[in-house]
């Protein structure tokens, strides 16, 4: 008898235990110290929506964009909440690698934070879940128009605009600018006028030695996909359809992109086996490439503090490098197209759950506006490197001091070059692109990098997956552009 | 306490019965709560849900569609590749590792229980290394560059530089061999707790009629612990059936689609395509499959062995 | 204690010797294969406070510091709490899984009722089931109809009993002998006295394995914790390490730093674990 009681009693304990822990947790954090809003008082801010005086909790989940991002967030929840005192903001922090993973399991679970970060590629799958929000039915009288309507583009489909643009990233190739000096490379005449691709491989070349590699690019893995889309850009290939919204990839100019591929990994200018991701810059930085890919105009700060640690000697440069200047570059154009370069959009939309109202929605759209435009994106574009992608940012932009007259410049005429997806496309036809290029062409190009397939092989299987996914009427054929 | 025959006796006996049965449900009675509650309650759901086109607010009814979609043979459809893949690693990897777990665990025995405690301790540690670093030591040992560990350890004995993990023809090589030299902790604290109430007296016995070492085993230690076995069969089974973390960490398919597994679509459509109702059906025929293996091995070991 | 199995007579000491020195090699050897991560892992918290956007290519850190320990602590202020909340989940699960899962298996390895086979092979059946599409019922359960976002609760309650528990209690239990329990109860015992006083004190190998099992399961979960907390403050530990890791860098030496601290509970619970793994089930209770 004193057994069971014994056994029920800790039973009991254990289970008293889980409700209690349960409510010791604390409660959701506010963002920091702010009260929970009262009802009644006015906003001092310019209030040009009808906010109404309700409290209402805005809930934001974004991972680190830049190492400062989250602890920016939190100061800019509080200075919203500030000149909103009835709106406060909620802020869940991921971590970049599973991010996509908690939300897209929220989101189906009809749990979706309110506002949550995306890569513009993803859209199409939040879109056909039907929880993305049509922003313009919420934001205030031509806020909308503060932002460039090309990186906009990325955040919408079929016309509706479904969130707003953090940033438009470009991603090319960077070099050892000091090196190529060196051996007489014309640096500054590629990156202000760009170049072909015969001129690039006579480059490479030039670049290659028995120690050293003239181009490396990480392609090993999931990153192979890169290869294809910027080098894509140099052909013609800018976006995965073409204004016609048919599937760009089985057009002539993807077999053409292959066959270059296939000829720079045979060449012996790039290694033959597939190189990290983590290994690229490290690869230039120790002068074992002279060209590595891909590249973004941020690696100019790690070049810069790596030479800054070589010079001070204090052990925490990279282990075997030299002092090198950074220099970003175009990728080479193919075939005579025009130049182009590859850029994707992160950017945070707008979600619905199952307790949304319309009034919430503005409220949403409110501290969405805010956070990505003024100062507040000039902030983080300052981090990045980059151009800020609407005019407020613009406005508020202070570079830090220091940059590269060149690689700004190259940095700049490449955004410009962006293309944004065609208007038209629709949520259904992203998705059906995606799965075909993670279940059919990665493959088969990983193959291809590995020196186990050919380039007409490859062009032939895309070729055939892309009519079955898509009907032959639907997709490119002969040359683009 | 002497007892009569006749109706009495099987009054008894029907009494006791239907007591065992009152006290075994009220053994099971905790565990069957949170099992309904947490596993039994989403396993439902999953299944329900295979028979819809799932968007969270508003599903769509397909009936077998998702079914038919996942089975229909085209040329495009990962399923079947996937399976095969999962099939050659499951069937490689797992009695593999079994008896590596099994061997390792009878060379322990013969020593010192402090020396034991060592060697245990020894095996069972590398499982609490943090995945990350996991991740980043592999990466490293399977670069494809000549300085790649393996690479290197290769070129002592003059075989060329390895493509490992982008190469079709090394790629699940290199997973199989990942997953035989990974902690098998668990397996080996599980047998030596099994081997270790084995008793002595069998031995003994055994001896006087002239048993080798390898007779022992063979006669005496290998049928004692078939019970054991039979569960790290079938939880490996199960466990590599649903593997994809280290395929997706390593090569995220691998070229060609030579390591995708289909745990690994399950992923893919449930979180990357939002085809939620999709991914219910594949699990679900996932799991028919497992469990059919389970019954093949239950009927393959599970008599049980009483002295 | 089985130690039978290897040949106790043998009066050559030298091949004695000579067999457990190979044995000794080989165990050595594949020990320290399966070792090296965690050894690298050890090591190089001892680095440099750096982000590296590359691999680290050397075994040994460039540089010995302990700053990423400190810097650990310093990245969060809940970085001690991570572990506090491990901990908590951990050992709760732990507590359920040994009390309930036992008595589970034992019932259906030992309790002949009516329907236990039917229950346990539905118990099998579930654990086939992958993870990846209970996850989202799950959730919904949690977070739409308990209102648990953020608790232990959340953390504890789906694995408070889980079906691979059972499954190898039932297994331990099968090999028990019959003749023993039956003669408890001759004897007049009840089910439960038999219980408490024959089979626990028979199962402590088996209790000791689970717990160990369990709580590692537990410690290294990452995505369940990852999806039911919102706040740094209720992390564990495994969410709070992928923090570290940034969109083109990682701060990788406090991350390893952090990743040996996290490891410690885990020797320390092994240790303290250790007698119960070197007992064995003694079923010389029946003879005679």
């Amino acid at each position: 008898m004193k057994k069971i009681l014994a056994i029920v009693l800790s039973a009991i304990l254990v289970l008293g235990m889980f409700s209690a822990c349960g409510s010791s947790a604390p409660a959701e954090t506010q963002a920091p110290a702010q009260t929970p809003a009262p009802a009644e008082t006015k906003a001092d801010a310019p209030a040009e929506t009808a906010a109404p005086a309700e409290p209402d909790t805005i809930v934001i989940m974004a991972p680190p964009v830049t190492g400062s991002y989250l602890e920016n967030l939190k100061k800019w929840a509080a200075d919203f909440n500030a000149m909103y005192p009835n709106l406060t903001v909620e802020i869940i922090e991921t971590s970049w690698d599973e991010h996509n993973g908690k939300l897209s399991t929220m989101a189906q679970a009809g749990e979706a934070p309110d506002i949550a970060e995306i890569s513009s590629g993803a859209l199409g799958t939040y879109v056909e879940m039907g929880v993305a929000i049509d922003i313009a039915k919420y934001m205030e009288e031509g806020r909308l128009n503060d932002y460039d309507a090309n990186a906009l583009a990325y955040m919408s489909l079929e016309g509706t605009a479904y969130g707003l643009p953090l940033y438009l990233t470009i991603q090319s190739i960077g070099a050892n600018k000091t090196l190529m000096e060196e051996l007489g490379i014309d640096v500054q005449k590629i990156q202000n006028e760009g170049w072909t691709y015969e001129e690039f491989l006579d480059v490479i070349k030039t670049g290659t030695t028995d120690s050293r590699y003239g181009f490396v690019f990480a392609n090993s893995g999931v990153t192979a996909s890169d290869m294809l889309y910027m080098f894509g850009a140099g052909v013609g290939l800018s976006n995965t359809f073409t204004p016609e919204l048919k599937y760009a990839f089985t057009s002539e100019n993807m077999l053409i992109l292959l066959k270059a591929i296939e000829e720079m990994t045979g060449s012996g200018y790039m290694p033959n086996f597939g190189v990290e991701a983590g290994q690229r810059m490290v690869m230039c930085q120790t002068g074992n490439a002279m060209i590595f890919g891909k590249a973004m105009p941020l690696f100019e700060a790690n070049f810069k503090k790596n030479n800054a640690a070589l010079e001070a000697n204090d052990g925490t440069a990279v282990e075997g490098s030299q002092k090198m200047d950074y220099a970003f570059l175009p990728v080479p154009t193919m075939a005579g197209c025009a130049e182009s370069c590859y850029g994707t959009v992160d950017g945070l939309i707008a979600m619905r759950n199952k307790d949304t109202t319309d009034e919430h929605l503005k409220n949403v759209l409110l501290f969405m506006d805010y956070i990505c435009s003024g100062d507040r994106i000039a902030a983080c574009m300052n981090d990045l490197y980059l151009d800020p992608v609407c005019q407020s940012g613009r406005d508020a932009l202070v570079l830090e001091e220091g940059r590269d007259e060149n690689n700004l410049a190259t940095a700049g005429r490449c955004i410009a070059m962006v293309q944004a997806p065609p208007a038209g496309v629709t949520a259904e036809m992203t998705a059906t692109a995606k799965q075909l290029m993670d279940e059919q062409i990665v493959p088969k190009f990983q193959l291809l990098l590995a020196g186990e397939t050919t380039a007409q092989d490859v062009y032939d299987h895309i070729c055939e997956a892309a009519y079955a996914a898509f009907g032959q009427d639907n997709c490119a054929q002969g040359m683009l552009g | 306490m002497n007892k009569t025959n006749g109706p009495r006796l099987r009054a008894r006996r029907k009494a006791r019965f239907t007591n065992d049965d009152l006290w075994g449900y009220v053994f099971i009675a905790a565990a069957m709560i949170i099992f309904c509650v947490f596993t039994l309650y989403p396993v439902i759901n999953a299944i329900y849900t295979s028979f819809f086109n799932y968007k969270p607010f508003g599903s769509e009814f397909v009936g077998l569609k998702n079914y038919t979609d996942t089975l229909k043979y085209s040329k495009f459809n990962l399923f079947y590749k996937a399976a095969w893949n999962t099939l050659v690693y499951t069937v490689i990897v797992v009695p593999l590792s079994l008896l590596l777990s099994f061997t390792i665990s009878v060379m322990i025995l013969p020593f010192q229980k402090k020396v034991q405690s060592v060697f245990k301790a020894m095996y069972y540690l590398p499982g609490i290394a943090s995945g990350v670093a996991l991740s980043v030591v592999w990466l490293w040992l399977y670069d494809s560059s000549p300085d790649g560990l393996f690479n290197k350890f290769l070129g002592f004995f003059g075989v060329p530089t390895q493509n490992w993990l982008s190469s079709t023809k090394t790629s699940m090589l290199s997973l199989i061999i990942m997953a035989l030299l990974s902690s098998h902790g668990t397996q080996i604290i599980t047998y030596i707790a099994a081997l270790l109430g084995i008793d002595n007296s069998y031995f003994e016995a055994a001896e006087l009629d002239g048993a080798t070492f390898f007779q022992k085993v063979r006669y005496i230690v290998w049928p004692l612990v078939k019970p054991t076995t039979l569960f790290l069969l079938v939880t490996g089974v199960i466990g590599s059936f649903q593997v994809f973390m280290n395929a997706y960490m390593m090569t995220g398919g691998g070229p060609d689609n030579s390591t995708t597994m289909i745990g690994l679509l399950i992923y893919n459509n449930a979180f990357e395509y939002a085809k939620y109702g999709l991914a219910c059906a594949q699990a679900i025929i996932l799991t028919i499959v497992i469990a059919l293996m389970s019954v093949f091995q239950f009927k393959l070991m599970g008599v049980d062995v009483e002295y | 204690m089985a130690t039978g199995l290897y040949s106790q007579h043998l009066h050559n000491k030298k091949v004695l010797y000579l067999r457990n020195t190979v044995i000794t090699i080989v165990l050595v050897v594949f020990a320290a294969a399966t070792l090296f991560p965690i050894v690298y892992m050890i090591l190089s918290g001892f680095g440099p406070n750096v982000s590296t956007a590359g691999n680290m290519r050397t075994i040994f850190p460039s540089r010995w510091t302990l700053e990423s320990f400190k810097a650990f602590f310093d990245f969060s202020p809940y970085s001690l709490r991570w572990i506090w909340n491990s901990l908590v989940v951990a050992a709760g699960t732990v507590l359920g899984n040994v009390l309930f899962a036992s008595m589970a298996g034992y019932a259906f390895a030992k309790i002949r009722f009516k329907g236990s086979k039917v229950l346990f092979a539905m118990i099998l059946v579930a654990m086939m089931i992958p993870y990846q599409v209970t996850q989202i019922p799950l959730y919904i359960l949690m977070v739409q109809k308990f209102h648990m976002t953020n608790t232990y609760s959340a953390m504890i309650l789906p694995s408070l009993c889980t079906a691979y528990n059972i499954f190898l209690c039932k297994q331990f239990f099968t090999g028990l002998p019959t003749p023993l329990i039956e003669s408890a109860k001759i004897e007049g015992c009840s089910q439960f006295q038999i219980f408490i006083r024959i089979i626990l004190p028979l199962s402590k190998t088996v209790l000791a394995v689970m717990a160990i099992n369990t709580f590692l399961s537990s410690w290294n979960n990452f995505f369940w914790p990852f999806l039911v907390t919102n706040t740094p403050a209720m992390y564990t530990i495994q969410v709070g390490l992928k923090q570290f890791k940034f969109a083109n860098e990682t701060l990788f030496a406090p991350m390893m730093a952090g990743a040996t601290i996290s490891a410690l509970p885990m020797f320390i619970m092994f240790f303290a674990l250790q007698k119960y793994f070197m007992e064995g089930v003694t079923i010389g209770a029946v003879k005679g």
